[in-house]
């Protein structure tokens, strides 16, 4: 049976720590990790951005999404050590200070955060998606968004707000 | 953060992962995009003490080799291969396949090869031991099947789930495999021992570096399904592959091949029926009947035996026409 008598050390010696350089958010960060530590740990803990929210830790639920070099990935199963020298943004790249960005703004004109756990993931995998794509289908939409799981069930506003953004002839709602 | 230590090597080459992974043994695992296995590192299926990573490795694009066959990197993670012009040509249903793999992120992270090598899984054995209510069960190294009592055969039952595998397999693919002692090529269905302890034939150094599918011939038609509760980021409940070759007269049917994923320890291939479709005019209908009573689906993730007998009955049903059709160029 795969029993793990010492879950501290591998076979008897401590693992070697990494320092690791890489880009947050356009800013260029040094961490020192361990190699069984997340991206997401890294990001959270280390660097202190919480903005990328922890949720299933098992990649199933895309709260933890950010951009790997603008590619969106699953930070709470992603090792640290592998995204050294990359290129990674958070949700929080996307506000300018006090200012959020189009995105953010339609996703409030369209009601599209509730409890807002796993808006940061829709932020980021909408985003990714618009680089690539500027005109997103309904359909592209839903099939770039499949990733993030919303337990409000708010996917519609999440949806209208994208082509929203995109100038799709979607109207903000009066609030 | 995963639960223990473990040490980690980013070699530069196919080559030295292999040197690496043969110097430490079965105890070293290649990690490629990590989306099986990180998961199972969390909950301690599988514990690997060192992780070899492929990760500073860059595929090669597919490419078309001299012979007509697609030359696909086992590296090439599944978002590339669904959007390389060459495959969605070519090879649609591979570009198909790979696009109902999970969700957008893992397509972007995952693996071509590491979907190929993917854990087998099953409800009971995929979760943390220190949740589970009792003991172990065989593949943790126990002595019963706890989600199936009636299984006393020493065997596990835990399901195969690729969607890409079946695909590969229909079209013949052939594996180049990269030990220590140099590279070797297999056929695709050889990687599959069909045993749910050990599902691979691959030994602890070796690693999938290639993958080469030949060309399609004419009147080729193929059908694909995979059937999910959700629709999206989920595995298959049963997997169904169809492809076939039809006469000049567009009727009658020279070969087919009916593979089936997630149903089993490994693909599963109804042979007999598909020996009664050799040059044959086909009755979908009655062949769906004989497929679904030939091979034995594995119960698994609480689906029943029936419940996925009549599913893949049904399914090939409508998957064997949309082969057909396809074949005769009506879609």
């Amino acid at each position: 049976m795969n029993q793990i008598n010492d879950r501290t050390t591998v076979n008897g010696k401590k693992s070697r720590s990494r320092v690791l350089e890489m880009s947050i958010n356009g800013e260029a960060h040094e961490i020192t990790v361990k190699p069984r530590v997340m991206l997401l740990e890294a990001i959270r803990e280390k660097i202190g951005l919480t903005g990328t929210k922890d949720g299933c830790e098992s990649g199933t639920c895309g709260a933890c999404t950010v951009l790997v070099d603008g590619q969106p990935t699953l930070s709470c199963i992603t090792l640290a050590v592998e995204c050294e020298g990359k290129n990674i943004r958070t949700v929080e790249d996307l506000a300018d200070g006090e200012n959020l960005n189009y995105l953010q703004e339609a996703f409030l004109d369209q009601g599209g955060t509730q409890c807002g756990f796993c808006t940061p993931g829709m932020l980021m995998s909408a985003t990714a998606l618009l680089e690539k794509n500027p005109k997103p289908t309904r359909d592209d939409i839903n099939k770039a968004l499949e990733g993030n799981l919303c337990r409000c069930t708010g996917y519609n506003s999440i949806v209208d707000s994208i082509l929203q953004v995109s100038d799709q002839g979607v109207k903000p709602r009066l609030l | 953060m995963i639960l223990y230590d473990f040490e980690y090597e980013r070699p530069g080459s196919l080559k030295e992962a292999t040197a690496l992974l043969n110097e430490t043994g079965g105890d070293a695992q290649l990690l490629a995009g990590g989306t099986d296995l990180m998961p199972n590192m969390r909950v301690e299926v599988v514990t690997p003490s060192l992780l070899v990573s492929v990760s500073g490795i860059e595929p090669a694009a597919p490419e078309k080799c001299a012979d007509g066959s697609i030359r696909i990197d086992s590296l090439t993670k599944l978002s590339d291969l669904v959007d390389a012009e060459l495959i969605q040509n070519e090879l649609p249903m591979l570009a198909e396949a790979a696009h109902t793999v999970a969700s957008n992120q893992v397509r972007v992270m995952g693996t071509l090869g590491g979907n190929l090598c993917q854990e087998t899984r099953c409800l009971y054995y995929n979760q943390k031991h220190d949740y589970q209510f009792v003991e172990p069960c065989y593949k943790r190294g126990g002595d019963c099947c706890y989600p199936f009592p009636g299984n006393d055969r020493d065997v596990c039952w835990a399901v195969y789930m690729s969607d890409i595998a079946p695909v590969l397999i229909a079209l013949d693919a052939k594996l180049e495999i990269l030990g220590p002692d140099g590279t070797r090529e297999i056929a695709m269905a050889d990687l599959y021992t069909g045993d749910g302890m050990n599902p691979f034939t691959l030994g602890t150094a070796e690693i999938i570096q290639a993958i080469f599918v030949p060309p399609v011939p004419e009147r080729f038609g193929w059908g694909y399904h995979k059937t999910t509760v959700r629709g999206g980021l989920d595995f298959g409940t049963a997997i169904i592959v169809i492809v076939l070759q039809l006469a000049e007269d567009g009727e009658t049917c020279c070969w087919a091949k009916i593979v089936y994923s997630a149903v089993g320890q490994g693909p599963l291939r109804p042979t007999t029926t598909e020996l009664s479709m050799e040059d044959a005019v086909l009755d979908p209908a009655l062949i769906a009947v004989a497929a679904s009573q030939e091979i034995s689906p594995l119960p698994h993730h609480g689906f029943n035996k029936g419940f996925l007998r009549e599913n893949i009955r049904v399914y090939t049903e409508r998957t064997l026409v949309s082969a057909i059709e396809c074949a005769q160029g009506k879609i």
